[in-house]
Order: structure tokens, then sequence, then C-alpha cells
């Protein structure tokens, strides 16, 4: 097979200077949430590991992480897709259509045999055999079987690629799930969000390229640097949760402040993403920053936890939120090493208010 | 000997779409297929939900015109529920729309369209010093002076402007170059660029495409911060029935709006107008004229015969919709239908569509002869979407097998997307349809007094023509004419941006910031059942959400979308819909590589997810029903009682 590139060789080709490789990689340092001391090593890989090819494939979704992605501001998109990879396949940006595109598809698949990096966007619809989602005339699970089966690495990118997303809501018409099941033994990289946050997204494909593996991942297949803490941890909005104050009513004295959101039913302190520490377009905002409360969307299944306006809303009436508020927090404190603690303890809460409200006689 | 041809997956589009065409020897299409081949069932997961949650259920059928949906639902949920939103929710979620619209067209036109009309191939030939001049003379020509009377202008000049210099094109050129030497083209591999209809530009348009191709890239993302102030993020920003979750105080460091948070959106508006002035008309100007000089002014088809819109941006909070409160202060009056454009306006016919019209069950209705669904009684029924039935009813290919398809059956039933009908009828619908309609009712003197924007369409139109020398009936209804009315919805909607930018500071400096009006928060101030509409035109035309609510849930969703209007399966009476006709209105060259298909396609900017995604009107069982022979016939029934369980 042909030698593929390294970032070095890019650079080189392009007449560019190593003074200037080297704040490329030093911006990529930055950017993915490493320490400069890293710069180093970054250099070090960018110069020996070949351009990776992608292929991104799209089964039942809505082309939001698509869009996502190209939101990236470091890096930007354009750089991502003309120069530190070869986007041999996607829907979105590919200038090919029909059956030279799915020919070429094929060639990619055959050529780059356990080199590329398969990027999946949407869920696998498996109901009636995966009609439900045809693409070149073939189911799309068929497609993605045959498509992972070559692939270095898999990036599930999106809740529905993860876990199936809105159209696995209940009661999931089409029969969707995540892509887990037709990925083999593949390392998969679980990057969920509705969509995840662009610098997130083109944070993970250079990751692979720079390192030439997947970054390191939590037990649920997620990138620890990216979804390493709570929305709820990382809030600037906490200190209003400590303190008990909190927005009773959209658009009140408390959410103008920027008071605590989650009595309007904000889902941060069981939500693990980036929005608190990076924030959306470069720390401009965060939904929790413009006043509306998080819907947990990085978490599975959040599509089905109630409505929204809802978390933690039916303990006994003896309670307070203010003392929930303080409860939780001391729940925290303990679990600075294992915080999914937190987030068991609140499920169960929420489960047996759950229960207790249908014990109630609502329906 | 005639050619069946198909082209799937058609790229470039947002979600699944397959077209098939049969060209007769002369390069004429005389037959055209057009399939969603996809279906998520997003309406059946709205089922039982709380309605204050169902814009962001419901937004989720797209994130390409990520908002669209949100913004339909709510307007659905509020007129059921009979909430008017403070005059702020009115003009931020305007500018949530209006930006959306600026930002998606801009990269349809640069990102999903160009590289049919432009090639990267074709621009290593170009020469930098007469690409440079020829920036200019684009410039220089092709700029249009549009701007809304009457509003603030905070940008001390135009920022962004094209590079115009040899140097600069030379370095893309070399980017260019490197990469096609590579050997590894990334997204622009097996594409067909050796076909005839790229030597219709001289290499200096393809090379100065190409680099505005590039810088749209990364502008594009910088247009969208009005969603992440206002909504928190982008795509899929949030939203709240009863207004914007965003609250405003002058007083708050940490408020989600403030000065700080207000001056971020107007730079993005002023970015827009700058973009969509200095890049966007220009260089679609340029394009358009070579190929309308090329004679290329077809694929006009339903243009032609029938386009609808209902109607855009209500100036101030309305009170509901099927009331018919909505149709009563809009900006731009294009709530109605035009049929036999094509024949010259005097020969054209207007008919308004009004809030009676959208709640009567004779007006608006789908069909299913040719969609993979069917009907209780018959297919060919027209059932108004109230009334409608989801049965899916999957009965694969013409040839081929269930799963593995090769051709699909004409005769029968082709797509997941069903038949939308006005009065039986088939329509258009986009911003050619919206341009349409305003051009016709003003040369009929049904317009009265035009507000603005309608004033600014007409110019524009005016001017358009004396750049393209042809009389509006001529030049709108054909391919470059949809892709031209798209660049001018573009320029409209940066306008209307900052003038709902400046009503909204006007306000607040009257000293309302009201943005949420939670009145009816509670579901215990609702009726125990109602209906409410919500329309809106979205960046691809006409969207409707229908919601049903009974005992504080959803009982029904259902949306009929621009896509589906435009990309849907025959009718056996009504005949084809708008992408088929556009098809068979096409020459194709050489039909191993059907560019112009792709391009006539690609001109109404397809967004499959939006349309293909059905539901069950009642909220009866679903059954689904295969009857592929190669996989054996089987029933499956989704036990609705199962999920009142859960």
């Amino acid at each position: 097979m042909d030698k593929r590139e390294s970032m070095w060789d890019v650079y080189l080709r392009k007449g560019m200077s190593r003074r200037s490789f080297l704040k490329g990689c030093a911006a990529l340092t930055a950017m993915m949430g490493l320490s400069s001391d890293k710069v180093a090593k970054v250099a070090e890989a960018a110069e020996k590991k070949p351009l990776p090819v992608v292929v991104w494939i799209h089964g039942h979704e809505c082309t939001g992480c698509d869009e996502s992605f190209i939101r990236s501001a470091a890096p930007l998109a354009s750089d991502v897709v003309l120069n530190e990879v070869a986007l041999e396949y996607d829907h979105l940006l590919s200038a090919a259509s029909g059956a030279p595109f799915e020919a070429h598809l094929d060639e990619v698949i055959q050529k780059y045999k356990g080199q590329y990096i398969l990027a999946v966007e949407g869920a696998a619809c498996t109901k009636d055999n995966g009609v439900y989602c045809m693409s070149g005339g073939h189911t799309f699970t068929h497609l993605l079987q045959k498509a992972a089966a070559g692939a270095a690495a898999i990036i599930a990118y999106g809740t529905c690629a993860v876990s199936g997303g809105i159209q696995a809501a209940s009661p999931n018409p089409t029969g969707s799930s995540g892509i887990a099941h037709f990925t083999g033994s593949k390392p998969v990289v679980n990057v969920p969000g509705c969509p995840p946050i662009p610098e997130v997204m083109t944070g993970v494909v250079m990751h692979v390229a720079l390192f030439g593996t997947v970054p390191p991942l939590d037990s649920e297949g997620r990138p620890r640097q990216f979804y390493g803490n709570r929305i709820h941890d990382t809030c600037y909005r906490r200190p209003f949760f400590d303190a008990g104050m909190f927005a009773e009513n959209f658009d009140d004295e408390g959410s103008k402040a920027g008071w605590c959101l989650y009595k309007l039913g904000c889902r941060g302190p069981e939500t693990y993403n980036s929005c608190g520490n990076m924030r959306w377009f470069q720390g401009m905002s965060y939904p929790i920053q413009s006043g509306a409360p998080c819907i947990g969307c990085s978490n599975a299944h959040f599509w089905d936890e109630g409505p929204m306006s809802r978390r933690l809303p039916q303990f006994s009436p003896a309670v307070d939120v203010d003392t929930i508020g303080a409860g939780l927090a001391a729940v925290t404190a303990v679990g600075v090493v294992g915080h999914a603690a937190a987030s068991v303890v609140q499920k169960k809460k929420r489960i047996a208010a759950e229960q207790a409200e249908k014990g109630s006689g609502e329906e | 000997m005639a050619q069946h041809i198909v082209v799937d997956p058609v790229t470039r589009i947002e979600g699944h779409l397959r077209v098939e065409a049969t060209v007769d020897e002369g390069g004429k299409v005389s037959d055209a297929v057009s399939s969603g081949t996809a279906w998520r069932g997003l309406e059946l997961v709205m089922k039982d939900r709380d309605p204050r949650d169902a814009w962001a259920y419901i937004q989720r059928i797209c994130g390409v015109c990520t908002t669209a949906h949100a913004l339909a639902s709510l307007r659905a949920v509020e007129d059921a529920l009979g909430i008017t939103i403070p005059k702020n929710a009115n003009y931020i979620r305007n500018i949530m729309a209006a930006t959306l619209t600026v930002q998606d067209h801009i990269v349809h036109f640069y990102h999903l369209h160009a590289l049919d009309w432009v090639s990267p191939v074709e621009a290593l030939a170009a020469d930098p010093v007469a690409t440079a001049n020829l920036q200019n003379t684009v410039l220089n020509t092709y700029k249009l002076p549009f701007r809304a009377p009457d509003v603030s202008s905070t940008e001390a000049y135009d920022h962004a402007f094209p590079a115009a210099t040899p140097q600069y094109f030379a370095e893309i050129q070399g980017k260019v170059k490197a990469i096609v030497e590579s050997g590894q083209l990334g997204i622009f591999s097996a594409n067909w660029w050796d076909h005839p209809d790229y030597k219709l530009l001289p290499p200096e348009v393809h090379l100065m495409a190409v680099a505005h191709y590039l810088e749209m890239l990364d502008k594009q993302r910088e247009l969208v911060t009005p969603h992440v102030i206002f909504g928190g993020k982008n795509p899929h920003p949030h939203y709240v029935v009863g207004g914007m979750p965003c609250s405003i105080s002058l007083n708050d460091g940490n408020a989600p709006v403030n000065t700080a948070r207000l001056d971020i959106v107007d730079r993005a508006i002023n970015l827009g107008r700058t973009l969509v002035n200095n890049y966007y008309i220009p260089d679609l100007l340029a394009i358009g004229t070579a190929y309308v000089k090329a004679g290329r002014v077809d694929g006009g088809g339903m243009a032609k015969k029938c386009v609808l819109a209902y109607g855009s941006y209500p100036i101030e909070p309305f009170s509901g919709t099927s009331n018919g409160d909505f149709f009563k202060n809009l900006l731009i009056r294009c709530n109605g239908v035009v049929e036999n454009f094509g024949q010259g306006v005097a020969n054209a016919k207007f008919t308004e569509i009004n809030g009676d019209d959208v709640t009567d069950s004779s007006v608006l209705t789908e069909s299913v002869e040719h969609s993979w669904y069917s009907y209780q009684k018959s297919d060919s029924d027209e059932l108004h979407p109230w009334d409608g039935e989801t049965k899916p009813n999957y009965t694969g290919p013409k040839t081929g097998t269930g799963t593995e398809w090769q051709e699909l059956n004409e005769q029968g039933k082709y797509s997941w997307l069903k038949t939308p009908k006005w009065h039986g009828k088939l329509a258009e619908v986009g911003p050619l349809a919206r341009y349409i309609i305003i051009y016709t009712k003003a040369q009929k003197g049904l317009l009265g007094e035009p507000t603005w924007a309608e004033k600014m369409m007409l110019d524009q139109i005016d001017a358009v023509s004396k750049v393209l020398n042809l009389a509006p009936e001529v030049w709108l209804p054909t391919m470059v004419g949809r892709t031209a009315a798209r660049g001018l919805d573009c320029q409209l909607n940066a306008e209307i941006n900052k003038f709902f930018f400046d009503k909204l500071i006007a306000n607040i400096k009257a000293g309302d910031t009201k943005v949420a009006n939670s009145e009816k928060w509670d579901p215990s101030t609702w009726p125990k059942t109602a209906k409410g509409v919500g329309l809106y035109e979205a960046p691809r035309g006409g969207l409707s959400h229908w919601i049903v609510i009974k005992n504080g849930k959803t009982d029904n969703y259902q949306c009929v979308v621009p896509t589906t209007w435009n990309a849907c399966p025959r009718d056996d009476k009504a005949g084809h819909g708008a992408y088929e006709m556009a098809m068979m209105e096409t020459q194709v060259k050489d039909p191993s590589k059907p560019l112009e298909i792709v391009k006539v396609i690609r001109s109404f900017d397809p967004c499959m997810a939006c349309a293909t995604h059905m539901f069950n009107a009642k909220g009866e069982q679903i059954g689904v029903l295969t009857t592929d022979p190669y996989s054996g016939t089987h029933v499956e029934m989704a036990d609705k009682a199962d999920k009142a369980d859960k």
C-alpha cells in the first residue's frame, strides 16, 4: 500500500518551517487539554505517525454531529479535513455521489485495511432486518459491519451512535440502538452528546491522528479528558447550588443573577460532559449559562428519563431543595475519587421518587 | 436506447436520498424517481411526552436546519395552550430564525452545492493574477446594494472582504495542487470532475470559488453565535414554551443576556451581512450568469406550476395560528399559493392561505399511493394531518431484495415520504416559492403597501432580472433561479436579523426585560384537550407542526415539512412531485456521470431526515407489515399499552 504522510511530511511538502510545525503542535497540545510539557510528545507523534484515513458513515441521525464538527474553532474543521486527516468518505462534505462514491469506499476499505478510523454518526436500525435505514441500496447495518471489520479504531459520534439516541426513545419504532453490537472487538471511542461539543469532536480525531491510539477512556468508553467531570462540578452556577440559591421560575430574578437551575429540572448533577469547563464556542456559553437547564444529552437514554422540567422533584414534602443541595454537596465531596457514586445515589432517589409518584395514583 | 440510472447515496445533503432516472438517447429524462430511504418514527416517540418538552425532541429531526423544528413546535404548543409570548421572546426567536437562515444558506451554497458548479481540478489551470482581477470585477459587477432601511449600523466598515491578491490565490492553488498530487483526495475523491459542465466556467472562477469555499468553512461557525448566546449551544439550542430561557439583565454579570452578550449577537449579525454581500451574492450571480448565458434555464418543473408558503416573521407577538392572528402582522406576507407562474404573471393565479385553511380538513392533506405506508380505506385517500394514519407497509424494490436494492418500483410504493397536497395538488416550497409569491402578489396589486422586507424582495428580483437580462417569469422558475432565490433570501434574512435586533434593543431600553410568559407553565392550567398548529418558513420552505394535547400529555404530534413537499413520491392523479419534475426537465449529457441530476436535486437543498419521520396520528397500535418476498411476510405489532405502563 501507499506510504502515508506524517503531519511533519505535510509541513515539509508545504514548505513550512520547523518552527511553525512546533507552534502547531503547541496549539494542538493546548486544544487537547494536555499540559505544555507534553508539547514534545505531541511533536514527536506528529512527526512519525502517518496521516490517518477517516471514513465517516451515517445511520439513523440528523447530521447535527457533522454540523457540530464543522463548528470547531481549534482546530478549524478545514484544517482537520484538508491537512490533518484524509476524510475519504463522508455524506455531508464529500464531492462524489452514487456508484463511484460507493466504489471508492470499497477501495478505501481494502487499501487501508486495519489502518483507517471509522467515524459513525447515528444509530443502528435493527428492526425488520434494518430496512428502515437504507443507503446505497443496502442496509446501514450491512455498511456498518463491513466498515467496522477493517477499521483500526471506531469513533461513535453522538448519543445516537453511542446508545441509540432519539429514535431509540420509547417505543423505539425502528428498533434502533447504539453501534456496539456491530463493531466486534474493535476499540470504540464513545463521544456522546446531542451533539457533542465541536472541539470535543475534532479533539478525539486529533488524538488518534497524533498519538496513533485512542485517547484514555473511562469505563463507558468515553475519553476521560472530555467526559471526566460532571457539568454540575464545573458549572459557574455551582456556588449558588451550594449556597441553596435557586431560580424558581424561568425569567425570575434568580435566573437573571445566575442562580442554580436545579429546581427547573437541570440534569447537570448527573451528566458527564465538558459543557461546564470547555463550554461551547470556546468558552462562550452553554445551555445553563443561557438560562436553560441541562437536558443531560450525553447520558444514555436521556430521552426516556421523564419530563425535562422535573428532575429530583418528588421528594417528600418535608425535605426542601436547600437540604437536598447540601446533602448532595456532601455526597460529591466524598465522591471526589469515585464520583459515579453521586449519580448512583441520585438515580436511586429519582427511581424511588418516580415509583412513589406512580403509587400516588397519578396514572 | 433508454438507460436507467441510479444515484444512491445522494451526498452533500442531510440524510438518506436515492434518485433514479430513465434517460433516453437524446439525454432527456423521461421518468424520475425520488426516494427517502430511511424512516425514524419520531412522531411516534412524541406520544405521551410532556408538551413542554416537545421542542427538544422534535428539534432532533434535523441538525442542519437545527432550530427550525423547535420553532415550529413551540408555536404549535403555544397555539394549543393559548400562550402569547413576550415581545423580547418574539424578537429573539426571529433572530434565531434569521441567524439559522443566513448560516444555513451560506453552508448550502458553498459546502453542499458549490462542488456541482466548481471543481478544484479546474482551479489548477487558473492564473492567480487573472483570478485576482476577476475577484475585483465580480465585486464591482455583481454586488447588490440592498440594505434594510432605518436599521442600526454598528460596523465601521465591512470587516470581511474577499482577498483579491495574486499571492493569495497562488497559495490556495498550491494547497489544492498538493492535495491532488498526494493521491489522497479526501473529500474531493471520486467525483465526476471530467464532466463537461465544469467547463462552463473559466478556471479563474473555479479558483475564486474554491478559495471562498475554504473561507466560508472557517467563517460559518461565527454566524451562529446568536444561538450560543440565546440558546446555549449550536447545533440544537435550547428553548422554553412561553418564550425564551435566556433572561435579560443589565445588572448582572452572570445573566444569560446582558450588554456584553448582546454585543456578540450584534457582531455575528454584522458578519452575516458582509459575508452575504461581499461573497455569496457576487459569487452566485457570476456563476448564475454564466449558466444562463449558456442557455441553462431548465430544471424549474413544479415552480412553474404550483408554489406554496405560509408567510414569515411575525413582527410582534401573536395570540395564535389556528385563530388566524399569526397571519395578521407578518413581515413577509407570502402566505398562499401561486399556480401557473410559468405562463406569466397575467395567467398565474394566487390563492391566500389563512387560519381557516390550516384547520380545514380538505385543504392540506397527505396520501400514500407510492409511499411505504397503507391507509385503512384506500391509499389514494387524501387525509388531513389531524386524521392521518401511518401504517408502515414496506414492499421492497422492483428488482433486488428487501435489503439489497437494484431498482425501485415506480409503479408501486418506493419512498418513506408521504405525498402532501394543497386542495389535491402538489406544490414546491422554499425561498423560490416565497419570492414567486411576493412578486406575483405585487404584480397583481394584491400586496397593498409592501413592508420594507417585501419591497427589498421586489427590488432584488428587479436587480437580478437586469443582470441576467431576462424577465422574472423566465429566470425564477429554473434551477439557477431556485439557487439565486436562496441567495437573495440569505441577503434578506441578514437584514431581518438586524431589524429584530434593533427592536430587541429598543424594547430593553424602554424597560421591558421579560422573555418568558409562565402563566400557563403549570399543566393544571391547561384544558383537558387542546389542539395547536405552528407554521414557520424554514430555510427550505413552509413547515407546519400539529399537536393534540390530552390530559397534559402529547396525544398526537405530526409535521408536514418542506422536503416532504419537494421530494415526495408521485401521485396517480396529481402527478410528479417537485424533485421528480425538476429531474424530468433536465438534460443529461452523459448518463454514466449524471452531474446535472444531482445538481438540480441539490438546488432544492434536500433535508431528508426532516421528510421521513412519520407518525401515528391517533396513537393507535402500529402494525408493521413486511412483505419482502425474500425474508418472508410477517406482521409485528408494537403494543402501545406497554408504554403506558412504563
